[in-house]
C-alpha cells in the first residue's frame, strides 16, 4: 500500500502515545521505587522529587526481613535447569517425531496436540500431593521437573522441522556421519532460531510462574523470586509502595533485560509457525 | 534415512518418560483422588465414587455453593475481558504493521514487553496504582479536582482494576501473533483493491480479516482458557474482594484443597472446570469454522 507522508507521521505519533501510555505502569515502578515513604503515598507525579535509595537498602540490607539474594539465586538455579531439561527433551522428541521412523507415530502426534488443551489446574494437586509423598516438597526438583511436560515445544520444533529441507541431513547420512554429529553439526544449527524463541518462552514461564512454586514450597528459603515478591505483595504490614516497588524492580528486571536481549529471536516468523 | 528404530525410540524416551510423569500419571491420579475422600494431611478415606461431583454440582450445600460463585466469577471475567483481549490487540497489531518498518521493530518491542512480567510484578504495579489511600490513579485523580474511587474495594471498579492489569500484561502476545499473520497476508490483493477505489474497511473486511481469521480464532480461544485461569490477579489485587465477588474458581479449589483439607471435593472441582473449558473451547471451535 502506498502511504503519503503526512499520513505516516499521524500513525507513528498516535502509536508513539500509546506506547508511552503503556510503558506508564513499568515508568511507575521504577520511579516509585526510588520514592521515600511519605511522597510515595501522597504523590501524583512520576517523577521522585527527592531520589532515595532507601527502598533498595532495606530490601538487601544485613538487617532485610526478607533473603532476597537467595530467591535470586534460586530462581536462577530452577529457571536455568528446567529450561535446559525443556529443551533438551523437546528437542530430541520432535527430531525423533519429524524425521526417523517412530513407531506409533501419529498417535504420539495426536496425544501431543491434544494433551496441550488439558488445563494445568487439574494435574497441579495431584502433582503436589505425588511430589509429597516422595518428601520432595521444599527442594527444587518440584520446581524444575514439572515443566518438561509442556508439549507445546515439541509441537513448535517439529512444525519447524517439518518445513526445513532433508537435503543437508540426507548428505550428512551419504557422507558417513553419525546421528550425534547429524544433530549436532547439521540440525542443531539450522533449528537455533526455534529453539532461542523455546528457551527464552520456557525461562519466562519458569520465572513467573506463581501458583505451582506457591504450593510446593514451605520455607521463605526455598522460594523463587516471583513467589517471594507476591508474598511481600499480599503482606499485610508491606504497606510502603516504593518498598514494594523496588522488590518489584528486583524480581522483575532480570527477566526484562533477557526478553529485550533475546526479543529479536521471536520478533518474527518462529511464534506464528506453531499455529498455522 | 537408515537410522535404526531403536535410536529413534531413544530420542523419544526422555520426553515420553516425562510427559508420562507429570502429565499422564497426575491426569489418572486426579481422577482416582476425586473419586474418593482423600485429605492431605489424613490421605485416602475412602471409595466414595462419585458423591463429591454431585456434591458441587448439586445446588444448596457447602460445595457447590463455594463451586458456583467461583464458576460465576470466573464467568463474569472471560465474558468482559475475552472481548478487549482480541480487539485491542489486533487494533494494536494494524496499527503497528502500518508504520515503517525501521520503526516498527521498537514498537513491538514495546508493546510485548509486558509479557515478560509476572503476575506477581503486575499485581503490585497495579496493586498500587490503585490503591483508594495513596494510590497513584487516586492522587492524580484528586491533583486534577476528582474525589477518590475506591478502586479495590467497590464493584465494578475492582473488575475494571483487574481488567485494566490483565489486558496491559497479556496484549502483547496476541498482538505479536496478529502482526506476524498480517506480514503474510498477500500484498497484492491490496493493490488490486486500491485500483478498485475500496476504502480502508472494505480492504480489512473483504482481504485482511479473512486471511488472518485462523489465528483470530486461535487468540480467542486461547484467551478464553487464559481468562479461566484466573487466579494471580485477583489473589494479589484485590484479595478476592470486595465480598468475594473476585474470588475466582482456581482460588476456590485452592482453598478447598488447601483451608479445608479436601484434595477430594477440591479434585472434583479441577476436572469439572476442565470439562467445562474443554466444551465451551470445543463449541467456539466448532462455530468458527462450521461454513468451511
Amino acid at each position: 500500500m502506498k502511504k503519503s507522508k503526512s499520513k505516516t507521521i499521524l500513525v507513528v505519533a498516535v502509536a508513539s502515545l500509546i506506547a508511552l501510555l503503556f510503558l506508564l505502569p513499568l515508568i511507575f515502578m521504577i520511579f516509585t521505587s526510588f520514592k521515600a515513604l511519605g511522597e510515595a503515598m501522597s504523590s501524583s507525579a512520576l517523577f521522585p522529587k527527592l531520589w532515595t535509595a532507601e527502598n533498595y537498602a532495606s530490601i538487601f540490607g544485613i538487617s532485610a526481613e526478607v533473603p532476597i539474594l537467595r530467591w535470586l539465586i534460586n530462581t536462577g538455579i530452577v529457571t536455568v535447569g528446567g529450561t535446559a531439561l525443556v529443551v533438551f527433551v523437546d528437542v530430541l522428541a520432535a527430531y525423533s517425531l519429524a524425521r526417523l521412523n517412530l513407531p506409533w507415530k501419529s498417535f504420539f502426534l495426536t496425544v501431543v496436540v491434544s494433551a496441550l488443551t488439558i488445563p494445568t489446574i487439574i494435574t497441579l494437586f495431584p502433582m503436589f500431593y505425588l511430589f509429597r509423598q516422595y518428601e520432595l516438597i521444599d527442594t527444587f526438583a518440584p520446581l524444575m521437573l514439572v515443566y518438561s511436560a509442556n508439549t507445546m515445544g515439541v509441537f513448535l520444533i517439529y512444525s519447524f522441522l517439518r518445513g526445513f529441507p532433508k537435503d543437508l541431513e540426507e548428505a550428512a547420512v551419504i557422507d558417513g556421519a553419525t546421528l550425534w554429529q547429524i544433530l549436532r553439526f547439521v540440525v542443531f544449527p539450522a533449528i537455533r532460531p526455534v529453539v532461542a524463541t523455546l528457551s527464552v518462552l520456557t525461562f519466562l514461564t519458569i520465572y513467573n510462574d506463581f501458583l505451582w512454586p506457591s504450593v510446593v514450597t514451605s520455607s521463605d528459603e526455598m522460594k523463587t523470586v516471583t513467589l517471594g515478591v507476591a508474598n511481600l505483595v499480599q503482606g499485610a504490614n508491606f504497606v510502603n509502595p516504593g518498598k514494594m516497588m523496588a522488590a518489584t524492580v528486583v524480581a522483575t528486571m532480570p527477566a526484562l533485560i533477557i526478553f529485550v536481549a533475546a526479543n529479536k529471536y521471536f520478533v518474527r516468523s518462529v511464534v506464528s509457525s506453531g499455529i498455522k | 534415512m537408515r537410522i535404526s528404530r531403536t535410536w529413534s525410540i531413544t530420542l523419544f524416551l526422555p520426553f515420553l518418560i516425562c510427559f508420562i510423569l507429570f502429565l499422564v500419571l497426575p491426569l489418572l491420579y486426579g481422577l482416582y483422588i476425586s473419586m474418593h475422600s482423600w485429605s492431605v494431611f489424613g490421605g485416602n478415606g475412602g471409595f466414595v465414587g462419585l458423591d463429591n461431583y454431585t456434591a458441587i454440582l448439586t445446588p444448596g450445600n457447602i460445595y457447590s455453593n463455594a463451586f458456583y460463585l467461583g464458576l460465576k466469577n470466573t464467568l463474569i471475567f472471560v465474558a468482559i475481558s475475552v472481548i478487549p483481549l482480541v480487539i485491542i490487540s489486533l487494533g494494536l497489531a494494524l496499527l503497528v504493521d502500518s508504520i515503517p518498518d525501521k520503526l516498527k521493530v521498537y514498537f513491538r518491542t514495546i508493546f510485548f514487553i509486558s509479557y515478560a512480567v509476572s503476575v506477581t510484578a503486575v499485581s503490585a504495579i497495579f496493586k498500587w496504582l490503585f490503591t483508594g489511600n495513596g494510590g497513584y490513579v487516586n492522587n492524580v485523580l484528586n491533583t486534577m479536582g476528582f474525589s477518590s474511587i475506591n478502586w479495590l474495594n467497590e464493584q465494578p471498579y475492582a473488575w475494571v482494576a483487574i481488567l485494566i492489569a490483565t489486558i496491559w500484561w497479556t496484549i502483547g502476545f496476541n498482538m505479536i501473533l496478529f502482526i506476524n499473520a498480517l506480514d503474510e497476508v498477500d500484498q497484492t490483493m491490496y493493490e488490486a483493491a486500491s485500483l478498485d477505489g475500496a476504502n480502508w474497511w472494505k480492504k480489512f473486511s473483504y482481504i485482511t480479516f479473512p486471511s488472518i481469521k485462523g489465528v483470530f480464532v486461535f487468540l480467542t480461544i486461547v484467551s478464553v482458557i487464559a481468562s479461566f485461569n484466573l487466579y494471580g490477579q485477583t489473589l494479589l489485587i484485590t484479595a478476592g474482594g470486595p465480598t468475594q465477588s473476585t474470588q475466582s474458581l482456581i482460588m476456590i479449589i485452592q482453598q478447598m484443597v488447601f483451608t479445608q483439607n479436601n484434595l477430594g471435593v477440591g479434585s472434583a472441582m479441577a476436572i469439572v472446570m476442565g470439562l467445562i473449558m474443554v466444551i465451551i473451547v470445543a463449541t467456539q471451535y466448532f462455530y468458527s469454522f462450521r461454513n468451511e
